[in-house]
């Protein structure tokens, strides 16, 4: 390890000192844009090779990829940063790992972390006992909720009572598995707290309500898979009855009760920290200079209250609430470590595809909504759905329309806008990386007697029932 | 020395991935579920039953998965180490699972283990006798069910009988709204109050489905207690899964003699009306039996005997039911 660490170590001083390579890199072809460097192609091998990693490996080696799965990650982190900084420079490249990890990861992963403390410490207790109507009712409140407590906050909040409520079934992936589609991602559409990607849009001049535009979509996509998710349900439920299966309820037992209820106002202080993040930097903190790292690289005063805030409202419910009911929701860190060791490669293999997409985005030729629709939401499935929606949305802006909804980026029209949230929105459920909280649903039901669909397994589930489901969004609003 | 794959040898093994779910369950002391969520005898049957099966070892070896992905979670050091422990053990064992078990028998040792000829190996001092007797309608089963509970001396229920029994249950319990309630209410029926009312009694579970799981308590309830003969009610499928040993018996009769026998009971029905109520209550068996029990009503497979009353009568029916107990 230590002969590892003193190689990277020699290669990244020898890298810094050699200028020559980022003079070579660009005599070679590549463009250097003030934004950053434009990649070849190649350099998503590493992203691509991940995602394969997370994909395979836990169907084939499972123990050993619960092992070792941060050595895989930092594997292709040095296989993406190595030849990134030959190419362009040691400098470049701690500067774009660095942006990436302060800007994108760094509160991401803070705002997951937050909710997964404070939902962990909400126990959700009852005699409601889970039957497809049952859990149509949960799933539909559930993504109205998404909008107002944000697609993390409300899948953490109510993943452990699905779980529970479900918990006399045997086969229940299916439950899992549209809980990601609707809580996790579709319902995040209504508001900038939702998802991340409408708050990007409402900190560059779209009004807070403009995305309750949105609500007509949703309905559809809401009525089409509650639809589906109940007869599908309704297989299933039949087939635990006729193999003698029987719900346990207490009868004297409340239907519903919340224990650590207080812990709400957590959610509440971290909803609004997220708020603030959209609202501080074109208010109180707009001309204000975040604390500088290194290079262009700034971490933003907006960013250092939100973390601040999340980690005080964690650390709060921690302190506030008793360790049984912990213990009773089974929490565990293991979740969260996965996803943070998972997510930090990703964030940092994925930034040439980001780049390019940045590059060439506007040059897709991309004119239509239903256009926007399909290539923010394909390449939200894989990438982060933030800098997806904002290079589409820039895209859009810089089209010279003169009708429609004025942002600091031009003015959009309607449709085209509503396209675009769509698409960074809905299809981040096309893959357990498509968005946060897919990821930790998946693993806090692995943790819990769920055997969950493998990465493509899932994909499978979506393609048969998301994409159908988005032809039609496509026919009725996009075209 | 050579392992013996016998059926002792499969159900220690399935008691101890059973009990070993357990462990995990409490150790780590969570109210969400766990992995094996049924009773221990019904789930150590299922399993054996899996592993019987050499194509689905798989499932039993993901299940082992799940329950491990459960005991790493476990905070506890020196306890999930022993866990981990059984749980390594287990999962050798399982991968030296023969491939193949066949012996060329044609018997299924599930359902042999559950039928009524080998009556004296299997009930034993704490077992009743019990037999489940479906009927297509006109077919005369109430009656050669009855009239074998008489002479037999056993206890008979039929739908209405089980009927009352869960009535009274429900208003003593109050975990069901009784029809008397509901018919009392009628009256002054409002629907939305009637739905949340029948959500919170219970469950959220549908009314239909409740009543089926309570019935079922109930049919289990009395297989610990009482030797019985039970009309319909799925009681067949509601055993089998339970592993409690039971005959199952489906009577019927050509649809002329069955119409007949209708018509005869109920002189106010013409041939027409006779023929419809015959259609409406086996569809309703049908339809009832393949949403509760996911198998087919009436069909042979299904049952240990299946006979045609219109051959025998009751009296031949009763008597030959009868001489499988002797």
């Amino acid at each position: 390890m230590k002969k590892v660490a003193a190689f990277l170590s020699s290669l990244l001083v020898f890298l810094t000192v050699n200028p020559l390579l980022a003079q070579a890199a660009e005599t070679a072809g590549e463009t250097v844009t003030t934004t950053g460097v434009v990649p070849p192609l190649w350099m998503c091998i590493p992203f691509a090779g991940l995602l394969l990693c997370i994909a395979i490996f836990p169907l084939v080696k499972e123990a050993w990829w619960e092992r070792n799965r941060q050595y895989a990650v930092i594997l292709w982190c040095v296989l993406f940063i190595v030849p990134f900084a030959i190419f362009y420079g040691a400098g470049t490249m701690f500067e774009t790992v660095l942006e990436c990890i302060v800007n994108d990861y760094l509160t991401f992963i803070v705002l997951l972390f937050g909710l997964y403390c404070v939902a962990g410490n909400i126990k959700v207790e009852g005699n409601l006992a889970g039957s497809p109507r049952v859990n149509v009712m949960l799933l539909a409140i559930g993504t109205l909720l998404s909008s107002w407590l944000g697609t993390t906050g409300a899948s953490m909040l109510l993943v452990r009572p699905m779980i529970k409520m479900n918990s006399w079934r045997k086969d229940r992936k299916h439950i899992m598995v549209f809980f990601i589609f609707l809580i996790s991602n579709i319902g995040g559409c209504l508001t900038p707290i939702g998802d991340p990607p409408l708050l990007m849009g409402f900190s560059r001049g779209v009004s807070f309500f403009w995305s309750m535009r949105l609500f007509p979509v949703l309905l559809v996509n809401m009525v089409i898979l509650l639809v589906v998710f109940y007869f599908i349900d309704q297989f299933f439920y039949r087939k635990e009855i006729a193999r003698g299966a029987m719900p346990k309820y207490d009868p004297e037992a409340p239907l519903l009760r919340i224990k650590g209820a207080h812990n709400l106002l957590f959610i509440a202080m971290i909803i609004t920290a997220v708020i603030l993040s959209g609202v501080l930097p074109v208010t109180v903190l707009k001309n204000v200079p975040g604390i500088h790292l290194f290079g262009d690289v700034v971490l933003g005063w907006t960013s250092v209250v939100e973390m601040a805030i999340i980690l005080l409202a964690a650390w709060l419910s921690f302190k506030t609430t008793d360790c049984s009911i912990r213990k009773q929701n089974h929490f565990t860190w293991s979740a969260i470590q996965e996803v943070a060791t998972l997510f930090i490669g990703i964030f940092i293999t994925m930034q040439p595809a980001l780049m390019i997409l940045k590059s060439a985005g506007a040059s897709l030729g991309l004119e239509h909504p239903f256009q926007m629709f399909w290539i923010t939401g394909a390449l939200s499935s894989f990438l982060d759905n933030t800098p997806t929606y904002l290079v589409f949305l820039t895209t859009a802006g810089a089209m010279g329309f003169a009708e429609g909804i004025s942002t600091t980026l031009g003015i959009v029209p309607v449709k085209m806008l509503m396209a675009i949230s769509c698409g960074a929105v809905f299809m981040g459920a096309n893959t357990y990386i498509g968005n946060a909280p897919n990821f930790m649903v998946k693993s806090i039901s692995d943790e819990n007697g769920i055997r969950m669909p493998s990465f493509f397994g899932y994909m499978l589930w979506s393609l048969c029932i998301l994409i159908p489901t988005f032809i039609v969004d496509t026919l009725i609003f996009f075209l | 020395m050579e392992r013996i794959y016998d059926d002792k040898y499969f159900r220690e093994l399935a008691e101890r991935i059973y009990d070993l779910d357990t462990e995990v369950y409490e150790a780590v002391g969570s109210s969400l579920g766990r992995v094996f969520n049924g009773s221990k005898e019904r789930m150590v049957s299922e399993l054996m039953k899996t592993m019987m099966v050499r194509e689905q070892g798989y499932l039993i070896r993901s299940e082992l998965a799940l329950i491990s992905n459960m005991a790493r979670t476990i905070t506890n050091k020196p306890k999930r180490k022993e866990i981990m422990i059984k749980y390594d053990a287990l999962l050798k064992e399982l991968m030296e699972l023969p491939t193949s078990f066949a012996a060329g028998d044609i018997m299924d040792s599930r359902m042999a283990g559950l039928n009524v000829l080998n009556l004296k190996e299997r009930f034993g001092e704490k077992q009743h006798v019990i037999v489940c007797i479906s009927r297509t309608f006109g077919s005369a089963g109430s009656e050669i069910g009855f009239t074998l509970a008489d002479e037999l001396q056993m206890n008979f229920y039929d739908v209405s009988i089980m009927d009352e029994v869960l009535k009274r249950l429900e208003t003593e319990d109050g975990t069901v709204i009784s029809q008397d309630d509901l018919d009392r209410q009628s009256a002054h029926r409002n629907l939305a109050k009637e739905y949340f009312d029948n959500f919170r009694h219970y469950h959220g579970i549908p009314k239909r489905d409740a009543e089926f799981f309570l019935t079922s308590k109930l049919i289990l309830q009395k297989a610990r207690e009482e030797d019985f003969i039970i009309m319909g009610r799925c009681a067949d499928a509601i055993l089998s899964n339970h592993n409690i040993p039971h005959i199952s018996i489906f009577i019927t009769a050509p649809t002329v003699v069955r119409l007949h026998r209708i018509m005869e009971i109920n002189p106010h029905l013409d041939a027409k009306a006779a023929t419809k109520l015959m259609m409406k209550q086996d569809a309703k068996h049908m339809k009832r039996y393949h949403y509760y029990t996911g198998r087919t009503w009436g069909k042979a497979s299904n049952y240990d005997l299946c006979i045609n009353s219109g051959t025998y009568g009751i009296r031949g029916c009763v008597d030959m039911i009868k001489s499988m107990f002797k």
